[in-house]
């Protein structure tokens, strides 16, 4: 049993980094991060020297401005995640997956294992990458505190949303859907949900994420938002693996 | 060995495979053949797992395929040649297709040697040729050394000398002892390749036969006799004949030593005596003729 997942894992590390849309969306993120970062970090400085005194928001960390910028991007690292599991649907290549690895539950396994740790390492390298950047530029009012825990809790939830993002592409099959199914459930209906002041927004994964990586306790403890996120990768792992089981490949 | 059992595969209301039974034998080169439409890919896919069946079972030796522990070393199917992920390298791919079997590495270069892609080796799948794309699917199928193989239609796409060479190595790997099960829409090659033929339409068996029982029987022997008289005399001890035109007789199930002979006897002059043998092109159009799911008007 073990042997056989661990099989199935080195090969999907092995179609993981031999295709150039991995190494091209991680490389985006990080260089997205980065320049976002660095608008946000001068924006933010900007708006503490200026004359107007009604936007000044003090001092912050590199680590936070990293993480807004990451609010933002996540899309991109995700696609990566995305794209794993639908370039081999629009290829058909899922039947050689199929025909190596026959226990879809393995299938599913075996990808979560890859992406889990890529995403955690990539998550945590964009936030540092990010505040590298905004460092810097943010001149007096900003310090690199809390740094690490900022870089863990962003690989924790880039881990959970790659895990995520598999699972939902595993229901939608094309890029496209994926990629809109993700906007809407992590970006259109949290925003929407809380510009309409419902408190429901608080449910989604984004915005559990984003209490999660701000250290954020004033909706919930912060182990309550790792609990909405890891509810949210269950439910998309389970209907992943549901429709995996039971469709034709 | 392949084992099918009242296999069904149903689509809302169409149905692709309709309650198959049947033995794909070891040691033997087994054609699969069917118009479009009949089922073979459906059937194939549904061997190796792909495709559910909506009722029956489809076993490899005895076995669901999904409960073969390491499939690609017992079972090898190239169903889809174009189906690789096109950024992705030859190698890459057949390397992520070991590891998940624990196939030794070295295998990925024995087998690209086999099918003469050793030097297409650092290549793009999705630059290939489907000529190339047929070569890497093969190589693939024999990576784990299976001693079950499915093809579907592997010479399409493939030059003069390809095809011969598939021929080959499908016979070759029939006479080490495995089970090798091919469909292809090629006749002349298949009657070249084949040892025993099961053809379906509409999802339906219609006949599992060995190739020599399938085109013998069929044959007839035509004379061609300048000489109206000699022609009536030969028609008169040969029964069952008939003329075809005015100087050419049709003798079937007879053999060309028998009319010679009797055409020596008479001393009836002939400018042809040849044996007309059946071929599999032939007689798949009559097994198929109430088949044909997609035909051209005729």
């Amino acid at each position: 049993m073990m042997q056989e997942l661990r099989a199935a894992v080195a090969a999907e590390w092995t179609k993981t980094w031999s295709v150039r849309s991995t190494w091209g969306t991680l490389a985006a993120s990080a260089v997205l991060m980065m320049l976002v970062s660095a608008q946000l970090a001068v924006a933010h400085e900007n708006n503490n020297t200026n004359e107007i005194t009604t936007d000044d928001a003090g001092m912050t960390t590199a680590g936070a401005i990293a993480i807004e910028s990451f609010a933002m991007l996540q899309f991109v690292l995700f696609t990566a995640a995305v794209l794993l599991v639908t370039t081999e649907y629009a290829s058909r290549s899922i039947g050689w997956t199929l025909q190596a690895v026959p226990v879809r539950g393995r299938v599913l396994a075996a990808k979560a294992a890859v992406v889990a740790p890529v995403m955690f390492a990539a998550g945590a390298a964009v936030c540092l990458l990010g505040a590298l950047a905004a460092k810097p530029l943010l001149g007096e009012w900003g310090t690199l505190d809390g740094l690490a825990y900022d870089m863990f809790a962003t690989g924790v939830y880039s881990a959970a949303g790659g895990v995520l993002s598999i699972g939902l592409s595993l229901v939608a099959r094309s890029t496209a859907t994926a990629i809109t199914a993700l906007f809407v459930l992590l970006l259109l209906l949290p925003v929407l949900l809380s510009a309409a002041g419902s408190p429901l927004a608080e449910a989604f994964p984004s915005i559990a994420g984003d209490h999660f990586m701000n250290g954020d306790t004033t909706e919930y403890p912060l182990y309550a938002a790792l609990l909405i996120i890891l509810a949210w990768t269950a439910a998309a792992v389970l209907a992943g693996l549901r429709l995996l089981k039971t469709r034709d490949a | 060995m392949i084992t099918l059992r009242n296999l069904t595969k149903r689509y809302g209301e169409v149905t692709a495979v309709n309650g198959l039974d049947l033995e794909v034998r070891t040691g033997k080169v087994t054609g699969f053949l069917g118009p479009n439409g009949a089922g073979k890919s459906t059937t194939m896919r549904m061997v190796v797992g792909l495709d559910l069946p909506t009722s029956g079972q489809a076993l490899v030796g005895g076995r669901r395929y999904a409960d073969l522990r390491w499939p690609l070393r017992e079972v090898g199917a190239l169903l889809d040649a174009k189906a690789v992920h096109p950024g992705r390298s030859v190698r890459a791919h057949l390397l992520a297709l070991a590891h998940s079997n624990r196939i030794p590495v070295r295998r990925v270069d024995e087998v690209l040697e086999t099918v003469g892609m050793g030097k297409a080796a650092g290549r793009r799948a999705g630059g290939l040729s489907l000529g190339m794309s047929q070569r890497f699917g093969i190589a693939a199928a024999l990576l784990g050394d299976p001693p079950v193989l499915l093809f579907d239609e592997p010479v399409n796409g493939l030059d003069p000398d390809g095809v011969r060479w598939v021929r080959q190595l499908m016979r070759s790997l029939a006479d080490e002892g495995r089970t090798v099960f091919l469909s292809s829409h090629l006749m002349s090659e298949m009657q070249l390749t084949a040892d025993r033929l099961v053809v379906i339409g509409r999802g339906r068996l219609i006949t599992d036969t060995p190739m020599r029982e399938l085109i013998a029987g069929g044959s007839s022997v035509s004379v061609v006799c300048p000489d109206a008289a000699g022609l009536a005399a030969l028609g008169a001890r040969l029964p069952g004949s008939r003329a075809v035109s005015r100087d050419e007789l049709l003798v079937p199930g007879a053999t060309t030593r028998h009319v010679g002979d009797l055409a020596h006897e008479l001393g009836v002059r002939l400018h042809a005596l040849r044996e007309n043998e059946v071929s599999l092109e032939q007689k798949y159009m009559e097994l198929t003729e109430n088949a044909v799911e997609y035909g051209a008007a005729r």
